[in-house]
Parts: structure tokens; C-alpha cells; sequence
């Protein structure tokens, strides 16, 4: 499992550095077909697409004020890394990581 | 009365920290009435407006817990949705919705909703001050323009705006309107569509699409008819539909907030700038956690030791006046019931007061001052791993000190569920009282006779292994209970943090009075009562060698005692004798009375300050037929690690039934936790002997 030891014989099962650079360069629509504020960084904002799922949690989200076209922003983490605290319609929400992952954006 | 007027009912609804309660005091000049609503311990606060403010109508305003919407997510903002909406009780006359000013994207919200339901609204644009200092717009005139409804402009903090509220809500039943729905943009046609099929738009259709995506129609009264036309809609359609409804609204509030003069620069949280300052080192990476084991440490202390002299007062003057009122009434069975009975109950309830009013004082400043949700914030991480909310740790902390404050103050939290896991976890704390246990076994059984560093070392990590045994303990049962008999998902974490603010004290106060009274009122009664079967046990048969001493031949041949030397045999596998027993027993008054039986069985004068006399007695009690040690280390120990478990106090139960509304979480508290004691204890003893310690 793993990196394998220092033998180098695992490296032999990685792409090569040239194959690497062929390859398209990571975009967010690539590698995040569905990119949400857990995906921010911090003091990066993002347009709201639509928040996803239902239940109250979902109905919550949107009537704080996370409806399509709404700008967040991502304002800090907590100091053990969850959850995230963000700048929505002039006031501050914090959220864990699993329920800004259920808002979607552009 | 000379004129039999129907005051005017007036629910005050609100988005959480605008100032409501604030608002509420200024209007009914801080006399109002605690009640419960029905079935739940959310308190209940109404009052009529102040005498100052005479208005020409009698109004009674009831301050309903906050909410962001109406679609609620908790017990208290379901209570506040079914004021509102009239269900379950008659529906207020009149509604007065705070709206904080500097907030008004997120505020107006609940105001477009209520405008929706239709019901005489009054609006009090509050915190003004703060909007005009921050230049945002707060002009009440244009607001109630654009919202159909008075409005007045308002600062609780200063009483500012309040007369003229106080006017506005005796004409508000007059302020009927016309049920006002914001009109769906030109491109939800999903919503168009689905509230159509949910039989034409309407408050009820639209509450019903809501309810229905976020699965809470059938819970909160929708009917069959309505019910069948939900499930006809296609759910992606629902959701699609839904999430046009509150865009709809938004798109109105954002209108509304153009035409009062807002502007692009206004974009961002103007209300936040100076918070989010203060939060560069409250909520930093690692300062942040170190103010916040501070502050922790402050409120824990506090509790633990700046309540001791307020309560050693109380149970002095209790003692004083129990032995006043034994020498007036003389010797005698009345006496006894009086003064062991009656007097001890009411101090075993008086002696709480003075922590629970710090935790609550504490508590209520946090809250205010807006720290409270910045606890949540930093400590959430920790309690979702638990699977609760990070709201639940600053009551557990407490349970350090006491349980019973601690249990008060998972009030906080907004799921039952996750508040009964709380309430359960908490008692494994190790609380204040077990404290004074420790010290009498560590202190007569843990000293070596060359006393020196190394022993206080030993004993000081015995004392540390307690705490650690029962944290740990108070974190695996949590973790238990909430995978099996209180399975719920994690609750999502979706909190304000809300600008700092001032706390008024007063409004603290306030909440500090309702919270102590309540308890002495409700769960002091019990514990009285509690108290009085527990002397009689110790007590009673009446001593008939017709000595009527005090002292070991009375209490063990009381029912207490016979009970203990029944359950000898059961003792003795845990390293202990009826002695024990018989402390045990008495202990269930509340722990530390443990040491007093004590004394008594030992035929002395209880002192619980120098219990030094009862430590050489139970270090030096031999047993008679061996002359072996009764007490080693190894009974001793198992004798902590029952304390750490057993739920020995009365008081902690009768607040569980309290809070829980039912005997059933008490009874299982008990049981649980005594069974569970008695098995470490087991263990400990049993354990001990065979890897050859005793």
C-alpha cells in the first residue's frame, strides 16, 4: 500500500513528468463538475447555482438567503478547520463543510 | 378594572439577536410572566405594556422564541410558527416583528412572510442607531411605504422609539391588511406551475410547497386534500419550484431595499466590519482556542469557587435556623421532621441558587455579547464528532461544577433529542460535589506514614484519574446514546455570528431571576419532598430503646440502615460494608453528605470541614473478627469509581424530570448509572484482588 519504499519501484507506476505535461491542464470544470462553498478559499467568492437536496436543511439554506445568483463569500475557517464561516446578504453564517457542499456555484 | 376592555394580543416575532427580549422589556417595563408552552420547556414570557406607556387600548405582547423563517427547523421555532399561523391556540391579534436595521437583507425575510399570512403587522426597525452610524439606510417612513405596515423606528438599548411603538401597537388591530404575496418573476415558471397544481397561489399554497420539500406538511397539519395534491407534483419540480419561491421573495426584499436608498457600496457586512476585527483574535487559528479555554476557565472557576462562600453562608444559616427552630419546638419527632426534614430540603434546594445564577449570568453576557455562537463555532468540530451540535459543549463543561445548572443550560439546544443525549451525558461529569468524597477516601486511605512528594503526587494523580475516568465515560455514553436508544442524524450547523454587541446586563438579570425562580419553584418542590422520605429512612422506625440518641445505634437500625446491612452481601463484592451502605444511602441527598453519614455511623459529631477525625476512623476500623484493615486502597479506590458513575443526587433527577417532562429519563438515569457504578466498581475490586493488590 502506499508510496512504496524508497526503492523506487513504485515510481515506475506513476505517469512520467512528460506524459504529465501533454495532459490538459486541471480546470475546475474537470476536476469539480459540481464545485460548492466547501471548495472555496478563504476570502474567495462564488455565485450561488442552486442549493442541492431537500428537506428542512435544504429549505433553510435557501430562505437564509443562498438562492441562485446570491454572492458568498468565504470569510474564515474555524480553528480546528471546520466549520467555515461565510458572508452572505450582509450578515455571517458559519457552516460545516458538509452543508456547504450541498450549495452548488457557478 | 372599571371598563371590561379584551386587551389587544400581540406576539413579538423576530430573527434572533435583533433585540427582541431587549424591545420586550422596554415595553412592558421588565414585569412580565413565566410560563412554559404546553408540553415543553421553552419558557413562555408575557407581559402588558408598562403603565408609562398608556396607550389607549390594554395590549398583552408575548415574546415568541426567534426565528428566520417560517419554516421551522427546531422545537422553539416550530413554537414561534405555530403562534404565528394560529395553530394550537388562538392566533395573536396582532404581530410586532423587530427587524434589526443593520440587517434588513436578511430581516425582511420573515417580513414579507408575514405579510403573506395577512395578520396586523407592526414593524420596529431596531438598532437604528447602529444603521445611521454605519450610513445604511433606516429611514422608517420609506420602509413602511414599501411594506404596507407602520413602522417605527426603534433602539431598544436607549428606549428610543419605544412610546411611539407602544401607540402604534394599540391601533394595530386596526392595521388589518390584504394578505400580500410577492409576485413570482416572468421566468419561475416551475412555481407558477406547481402552485397552480397546490390549488392557486396563496400563503397556504406556498407554505405547503415549502413544507412539503422540506418534508415537514404532514407534521405541522396539512390536510389530506392538500397532502395528495403535494404528492402529485414531481419532486424536482417541488424543489425547483421552491427554490423560485424564496428567490421570489429575496428579489422583492432587495426592490425594497433599492428604493430606501441602498447602495452598491453597501455591499458586503457593513454590520460586520468591527466584529469581524474582533474576531481576527477571538476566533484566531490559536489565540482563538487559548481565550477560549480562558474564558472557560473563568466561568468554571467562578461557579466552582466563587459560589462556595455564597453557598457555605446558605447551608450555615440553614443550620443556624434549623437548630433555633430544634431548640424552640424541643425534642421530639416534629422536631425532627422540621429541622432534618423540611429546613435541610429547602437549603438543599437554596444551595444551588448561587451557581446556577452564575452560570445563567455567565451564560446570558456570552450570549448577548455574541460570543455565545463563536463557542459553537470554535468547538464544533469536537461535539459533530460526537454528533451533536457545537452548542452542546459550554453545557457540558459546566457539568463540572454542577449538574444542575449544566442541565438548565442545554436549553440552548435546539433538538430534543440531541438535548436528552446532553442531559443524560451530563451527570457522568465529574460535578463540584464529588469532590469533598475524593478528598475524605484519598485523605484516609491514600496517606502513607512517610509523607512526602511522591505521595502527594500519587494522590493528586488519583484525583486527575477520577476527572479523566469520568470525562471519558461522559464522552463515550454520548457517543452510545446517540447510536442507539436517541439515534438522529448530526444536526447541521447553520449559525449566526452575530455582530458583538454590549450585553445589557439588565436584560441578563432578568433572564438570571426567571431561570432561579423557576427552578426553586419547580424543581425545588421535589427536591424537598425527596429530602423528607430520605430523613424519614435514616429516622425511622422510631428509636425504641427509648434512648432517643443520636448516633450509630439510631441510624442503623433505621429502614436506611436494616436496608444497607440487607444489602451487605451485594457490598462486600465491591469492597465495601453496611457502613458504606448506609453513607451511600444518605448520599443520595446530594454526594457530599456522604461524609456527615459518615460521621454519624461512626458515632461522631459530622463536621464536614475537618473531617480529619472521621479520615483516622475509617483508616484505622478494623475489622473484628480478623483484625484486618475494613478499608484498604483497593475498596477505596472502588469506592470513587462508584462515585464517579452513580447518579447519587436527588437534585440532578428531580431537574431531569423537570426538563424532560416525564419520571421516565430520571428513572433510567438512575438505574443506568447505578448499575453501570456498581460494575466499575466490580471490576475495580474484583480486578484489583486478583492481580494481587488489597
Amino acid at each position: 500500500m502506499g508510496r512504496g519504499p524508497a526503492n523506487g519501484r513504485s515510481v515506475t507506476l506513476l505517469p512520467s513528468r512528460r506524459v504529465l505535461d501533454r495532459l490538459p491542464a486541471p480546470t475546475d470544470a474537470l476536476l469539480m463538475p459540481e464545485r460548492t462553498l466547501a471548495a472555496l478559499s478563504v476570502g474567495e467568492a462564488a455565485t450561488v447555482r442552486e442549493v442541492g437536496g431537500d428537506g428542512t436543511l435544504a429549505v433553510r439554506l435557501l430562505e437564509m438567503g443562498f438562492v441562485p445568483g446570491t454572492s458568498v463569500k468565504l470569510v474564515k475557517l474555524a480553528p480546528l478547520g471546520d466549520p467555515m464561516q461565510f458572508e452572505v446578504r450582509g450578515y455571517h453564517l458559519s457552516l460545516r463543510r458538509a452543508e456547504a457542499a450541498r450549495i452548488r456555484v457557478l | 378594572m372599571s371598563r371590561e376592555v379584551k386587551p389587544i394580543r400581540v406576539a413579538l416575532a423576530g430573527n434572533p439577536n435583533v433585540g427582541k427580549t431587549s424591545l420586550f422589556n422596554e415595553l412592558t417595563g421588565s414585569r412580565h410572566r413565566v410560563g412554559n408552552y404546553a408540553g415543553v420547556t421553552v419558557e413562555r414570557r408575557e407581559g402588558d405594556l408598562a403603565d408609562g406607556l398608556a396607550a389607549s387600548a390594554k395590549v398583552t405582547l408575548l415574546d415568541l422564541p426567534g426565528t428566520y423563517s417560517l419554516s421551522p427547523t427546531s422545537e422553539d421555532e416550530a413554537l414561534a410558527y405555530r403562534v404565528l399561523t394560529g395553530e394550537g391556540e388562538p392566533a395573536p391579534d396582532a404581530v410586532l416583528l423587530v427587524v434589526d436595521a443593520t440587517n434588513l437583507a436578511r430581516n425582511l425575510y420573515l417580513a414579507l412572510q408575514l405579510l403573506e399570512l395577512g395578520r396586523p403587522l407592526v414593524v420596529a426597525l431596531n438598532m437604528v442607531d447602529d444603521a445611521r452610524a454605519l450610513g445604511l439606510p433606516s429611514d422608517a417612513a420609506s420602509l413602511a411605504d414599501a411594506l404596507g405596515v407602520s413602522v417605527v423606528a426603534t433602539v431598544a438599548r436607549t428606549g428610543e422609539g419605544v412610546s411611539q411603538l407602544a401607540a402604534a401597537l394599540a391601533q394595530a388591530e386596526s392595521a388589518e391588511h390584504e394578505p400580500r404575496l410577492a409576485a413570482p418573476g416572468p421566468d419561475h415558471v416551475a412555481l407558477c406551475e406547481t402552485l397552480a397544481c397546490l390549488g392557486g397561489d396563496s400563503a397556504r399554497a406556498r407554505w405547503l410547497l415549502t413544507a412539503g420539500v422540506a418534508g415537514t406538511a404532514a407534521q405541522f397539519g396539512a390536510t389530506a386534500t392538500e397532502l395528495e395534491r403535494l404528492a402529485a407534483v414531481d419532486d424536482a419540480k417541488a424543489r425547483r419550484a421552491c427554490q423560485e419561491l424564496v428567490a421570489t421573495r429575496y428579489a422583492e426584499i432587495e426592490q425594497m431595499l433599492v428604493r430606501l436608498g441602498s447602495r452598491r457600496s453597501d455591499a458586503g457586512a457593513p454590520a460586520m466590519t468591527r466584529s469581524q476585527q474582533i474576531d481576527r483574535v477571538l476566533t484566531h487559528r490559536a489565540l482563538g482556542l487559548v481565550i477560549f479555554a480562558a474564558v472557560m476557565s473563568v466561568v468554571f472557576v467562578s461557579i466552582f469557587t466563587w459560589a462556595q462562600p455564597l453557598m457555605d453562608a446558605i447551608e450555615a444559616g440553614f443550620g443556624a435556623l434549623s437548630s433555633s427552630i430544634g431548640d424552640a419546638l424541643g425534642p421530639g419527632m416534629l422536631t425532627d421532621l422540621v429541622t432534618q426534614g423540611v429546613i435541610a430540603g429547602a437549603g438543599n434546594v437554596v444551595v444551588f441558587v448561587p451557581q446556577i445564577a452564575l452560570l445563567f449570568l455567565f451564560l446570558g453576557l456570552l450570549e448577548d455579547s455574541g460570543y455565545m455562537a463563536r463557542a459553537a463555532f470554535l468547538m464544533d468540530r469536537i461535539m459533530a464528532r460526537l454528533g451533536l451540535h457545537g452548542r452542546a459543549f459550554i453545557p457540558l463543561l459546566s457539568g463540572y461544577a454542577c449538574a444542575i445548572p449544566a442541565i438548565l443550560g442545554t436549553r440552548t439546544i435546539s433538538s430534543f433529542k440531541d438535548r436528552l443525549v446532553t442531559i443524560l451525558m451530563i451527570p457522568y461529569m465529574s460535578c463540584s460535589a464529588r469532590l469533598p468524597i475524593y478528598s475524605l477516601v484519598i485523605g484516609a486511605l491514600f496517606v502513607t506514614a512517610d509523607e512526602g512528594a511522591s505521595g502527594d503526587l500519587e494522590r493528586g494523580g488519583i484525583l486527575l484519574g477520577m476527572y479523566a475516568l469520568s470525562t471519558a465515560s461522559a464522552l463515550f455514553v454520548g457517543w452510545l446514546y446517540k447510536r442507539t436508544i436517541l439515534t438522529s442524524p448530526t444536526p447541521p450547523l447553520v449559525l449566526e455570528l452575530p455582530p458583538y454587541r454590549l450585553p445589557r446586563v439588565r436584560n441578563t438579570l432578568l433572564i438570571v431571576y426567571d431561570r432561579t425562580a423557576d427552578f426553586v419553584r419547580n424543581a425545588g418542590t421535589v427536591i424537598v419532598m425527596l429530602t423528607i422520605v430520605l430523613w424519614g429512612l435514616l429516622s425511622f422506625p422510631r428509636d425504641q430503646t427509648g434512648a432517643g440518641g443520636e448516633g450509630p445505634t439510631r441510624i442503623a437500625e433505621s429502614w436506611g440502615g436494616r436496608a444497607a446491612r440487607t444489602l451487605e452481601p451485594a457490598l462486600e463484592p465491591i469492597g465495601q460494608d453496611w457502613r458504606m451502605g448506609v453513607g451511600i444511602i444518605g448520599s443520595f441527598a446530594a454526594r457530599e453528605v456522604l461524609v456527615g453519614t459518615l460521621g454519624l455511623v461512626y458515632g461522631m459529631e459530622a463536621d464536614d470541614d475537618d473531617p480529619v477525625e472521621l479520615r483516622r476512623a475509617i483508616r484505622e476500623d478494623r475489622d473484628s473478627a480478623t483484625g484486618k484493615p475494613r478499608y484498604t486502597r483497593l475498596s477505596g479506590l472502588a469506592l470513587m469509581v462508584f462515585f464517579v458513575y452513580a447518579c447519587q443526587c436527588m437534585s440532578t433527577l428531580s431537574v431531569v424530570r423537570r426538563e424532560t417532562r416525564s419520571w421516565r429519563w430520571p428513572a433510567f438515569m438512575f438505574v443506568s448509572m447505578t448499575a453501570l457504578a456498581y460494575l466499575a466498581a466490580l471490576v475495580v475490586y474484583q480486578g484489583g484482588r486478583l492481580l494481587g493488590y488489597a
